[in-house]
């Protein structure tokens, strides 16, 4: 009886609660909302919120391409996979309340690795495609990941030495004890290069390098359409989600319940507010800068990017708690 | 980077520059060059028009025996109005009929 | 070893077809080559079988951004071979024109060039205030961008007093978020990064191929048009030729930013000084045989017509040569040494214009060679 229902609430968890429905349908809204910021950032009306809805819809719709060139199964899997790990990473996120879905020992090293894998089967799918310009952009994405994900490790690192554990539950539940990480002036420089190594992972401007229109086209989406391409924006879009949310339990003290006079506000919305911030955050970065090159973001990240993080994880482990 | 940081919050309160054209309609400025029209009673045949036409997109109705604009043509110029005696080709303000055919 | 990148017809960072053949060694370009053509028209050919008025609309329609320049330029050769003077209110009227034609193409090029580097709320902020213009343009011509204003002799519209202080009120507004934009180059780190010391073009290599307008004063060298061969108004307005000395994307555009400064100036001062009389003087169409050669400083550079008439209503032959074509040459020291990331933005510096630049190249479809026609050629053929 219990294992049927383990099996079933586990179901229940990755195919719609916190799991690919949640996340597609919000990360949907949220970046619809994105643009819909960006427009008005930019005095324009822009599209309606509900517009990667439609756009959703209208690729789903359309023939299915695979290019001769290309290398069909793992060009058609890379989406596949790269939606599925952000699936997985959502149960391990606190989302509802400060337990996520699915409890690992030190699942901070999960997170890191699953939220590589879109990135992954970004390039794999650009390599696979057989268009000149997918595979710029592959490389200039293999560049980029050497770029920001050392600055994310090493940030996150810091924030794990100063809570002492590799568990996000712990990480979570220390700050509703202890106030949130942002508010530690020693953690400050590594908050900062953790979201400014999420604006590479998101690949926001300054760095949408691998995809800057401009020079390689839509770079290894280039030959994406169709329902692939459907399943490449929506794991584009929980991927915004799930970096979101890893940023909220790191720092902003996860989801927790409030009680404003007698009604009780679910953790959930909280963690809806606290990830729409993050994301609003990146759209406002994303439109008062121009792109960089790949050779300057690489410099960025390792001198910048790391000076930060490493400061901060020398605070931490120098200066005595208080 | 911060300089514009200003300058795009505050577009945020602003009502938006753009509008929704097709429902909101804009008005062109006075003396628009649009799409040209005849009033053929008070042409006198005296084919100027044709005449002043750079793109020869006037050409004579074989039945009212007056002149017709081939808007697939006309570039909108403003030679026939100007030289028509008669002023029986006006430019209009319209632009909106692109998707309209007409002889 | 050298990989060869091609870069058109199609791209996206072309807004025309055109094709660019770089041979990069690794990121590094080590060389390009230029092949024109692609968006030929034979409009050279076809301004020889019309009448002198129509040909003013065809001359318009070389090229959309700076259609006033090819019909000023057309106009004032056909009137130095005819040998008329148009009214001075008529040149003050077209020096307007020009000056405004010139403020949107640069704003348009600050909106492109914005685009190409990523910075999309930039592209849309200098579209948006390019609406400015277009209005101007609007209330003075009757069109927003063909004005058809122009024609032999003079022009066809007046500008109305009170049409002026609505036009003031624009400029104003323009003036503002000009020199904000100036701020802004001057200022912004990203945008610094992307454009300072990329595709340089020497003083030296400058002068040596023969770069024209803008390209030619951000390296330095002081060449402009409306001083040398004083046309329409100018000799009449104050102005200054605006140089920079680094000769690379970020001169260019601060060449053609403060260059709408001075053109919003010159817009004022001609408001201001409007002087009276007719608009237009009355022209006889068959001018008898003789030649010309016109000058005109269009936004990117210097624009020449040659005329030579023959004593019909229509000109014997018509020679264009549009600024895109005189800067090509330059586009090589520019690219060569720079990354592919680059290409671009260098591209777009030079504000490309190709619709207006093709000649005709024949491509011998069994072998694959490439030949120029030549003017005897077209000479033959015609007979
Ligand atoms: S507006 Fe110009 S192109 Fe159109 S019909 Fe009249 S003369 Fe011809
Ligand atoms: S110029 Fe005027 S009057 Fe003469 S034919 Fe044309 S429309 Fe009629």
């Amino acid at each position: 009886m219990n294992t049927i229902l383990d099996i079933l609430s586990f179901l229940f968890n990755s195919i719609v609660f916190p799991g690919l429905l949640f996340v597609s349908v919000v990360g949907m809204l949220y970046v619809g909302i994105d643009r819909k910021v960006t427009g008005h950032l930019q005095h324009r009306i822009g599209p309606p919120i509900w517009q990667e809805f439609l756009d959703f819809g209208k690729l789903m719709t359309k023939e299915d391409i695979t290019p001769s060139a290309a290398i069909g199964p793992v060009f058609t899997a890379a989406p596949l996979f790269a939606l599925g790990s952000l699936a997985a990473v959502m149960l391990l996120l606190p989302v509802a309340s400060a337990q996520p879905a699915l409890r690992l020992t030190a699942d901070l090293i999960v997170i890191i690795y699953l939220l590589n894998i879109p990135a992954i089967c970004m390039i794999l799918g650009g390599y696979s495609s057989g268009s000149s310009f997918a595979i710029a952009g592959a490389g200039r994405y293999i560049v980029q990941l050497l770029g920001y994900e050392f600055v994310f490790i090493l940030s996150i690192a810091a924030i794990a030495v100063k809570v002492g554990t590799l568990n996000l539950t712990d990480i979570v539940s220390y700050q509703a004890k202890n106030g949130w990480l942002l508010l530690d002036w020693k953690l400050l420089p590594a908050i900062v290069a953790t979201l400014i190594a999420a604006q590479g992972k998101l690949l926001r401007t300054p760095f949408d390098i691998p995809e800057a229109e401009t020079e390689i086209v839509a770079g290894p989406l280039t030959e994406y359409s169709g329902p692939k391409l459907a399943i490449w924006r929506i794991s584009y879009n929980a991927e915004t989600i799930a970096v979101a949310a890893l940023l909220v339990s790191l720092f902003l003290g996860g989801p927790t319940a409030y009680t404003i006079g007698n009604v009780r506000i679910p953790a959930v919305v909280d963690f809806l507010i606290k990830t729409f911030l993050i994301v609003m955050l990146t759209t406002v970065v994303r439109n008062i800068v121009a792109r960089v090159r790949i050779d300057q973001a690489l410099k960025f990240y390792w001198t910048f990017g790391i000076l930060l993080a490493a400061i901060s994880l020398i605070l931490v482990m120098v200066v005595p708690q208080w | 980077m911060v300089k514009i940081l200003p300058k795009v919050l505050a577009n945020l309160l602003r009502k938006p520059f753009t509008v929704k054209y097709p429902y909101e309609k804009v008005e062109p400025a006075d003396g628009y060059r649009g799409k040209p029209s005849i009033t053929k009673e008070k042409c006198i045949r005296c084919w100027q028009c044709i005449r002043a036409c750079p793109d020869r997109a006037i050409s004579v109705d074989k039945e009212t025996k007056t002149p017709v604009i081939w808007l697939g043509r006309c570039t909108f110029c403003g030679e026939c109005a100007e030289a028509c005696p008669t002023k029986a080709i006006v430019m209009t303000k319209n632009f909106e009929f692109l998707d309209q055919y007409e002889k | 070893m050298t990989m060869v990148v091609p870069i058109g017809p199609q791209h996206p960072a072309l807004k025309e077809p055109e094709y660019f053949r770089f041979e990069v060694k690794g990121e590094e370009i080590v060389d390009v080559d230029i092949y024109f053509g692609y968006a030929h028209r034979g409009i050279e050919e076809t301004l020889a079988r019309r009448n002198y008025k129509h040909n003013i609309y065809l001359s318009e329609r070389i090229c959309g951004i700076c259609n006033i320049c090819h019909s000023t330029c057309y106009c004032q050769a056909v009137e130095r071979v005819a040998g008329i003077e148009p009214p001075e209110r008529a040149k003050y009227i077209r020096s307007l024109i020009l000056e405004l034609e010139r403020i949107h193409s640069h704003m348009l090029w600050l909106a492109v060039a914005a685009h190409e580097i990523g910075f999309d709320t930039l592209f849309m902020l200098a579209m948006r205030d390019r609406e400015h213009v277009m209005d101007m343009r609007e209330i003075i011509s009757g069109g927003r961008v063909h004005s058809a204003t122009n024609t032999i002799g003079g022009v066809r519209r007046d500008v109305t007093p009170e049409q002026i202080p609505k036009l003031m009120e624009k400029l104003d507004k323009l003036e503002e978020s000009v020199k904000y934009y100036i701020n802004l180059f001057q200022t912004d780190r990203t945008i610094k990064s992307r454009c300072a010391n990329v595709g340089v073009l020497t003083k030296e290599d400058a002068i040596k191929l023969c770069a024209v307008g803008p390209v030619a004063r951000a390296s330095g060298v002081k060449t402009d048009i409306r001083v040398e061969d004083p046309y329409a108004a100018y000799p009449n307005l104050s102005f200054e030729v605006i140089t920079e000395d680094d000769g690379d994307v970020l001169a260019k555009g601060m060449v053609r930013l403060r260059e709408m400064l001075e053109s919003i100036k010159m817009s004022r001062q001609i408001l201001r000084e409007l002087p009276s009389g007719p608009l237009r003087v009355p022209v006889d169409l068959k001018i008898p045989p003789n030649e010309a050669v016109q000058r005109v400083e269009a936004p990117r550079g210097e624009l020449l017509y040659y005329i030579r008439s023959n004593g019909t209503e229509m000109p014997e032959r018509v020679r264009v040569r549009t600024p895109t074509y005189a800067s090509a040459p330059s586009l090589k020291p520019m690219f060569v040494g720079g990354t592919v990331a680059e290409i671009p933005i260098v591209l777009w510096s030079l504000d490309v214009c190709f619709a207006c630049n093709d000649r005709v190249t024949l491509v011998d479809a069994k072998t694959g060679k490439v030949s120029v026609v030549t003017m005897e050629e077209l000479r033959r053929w015609r007979k």
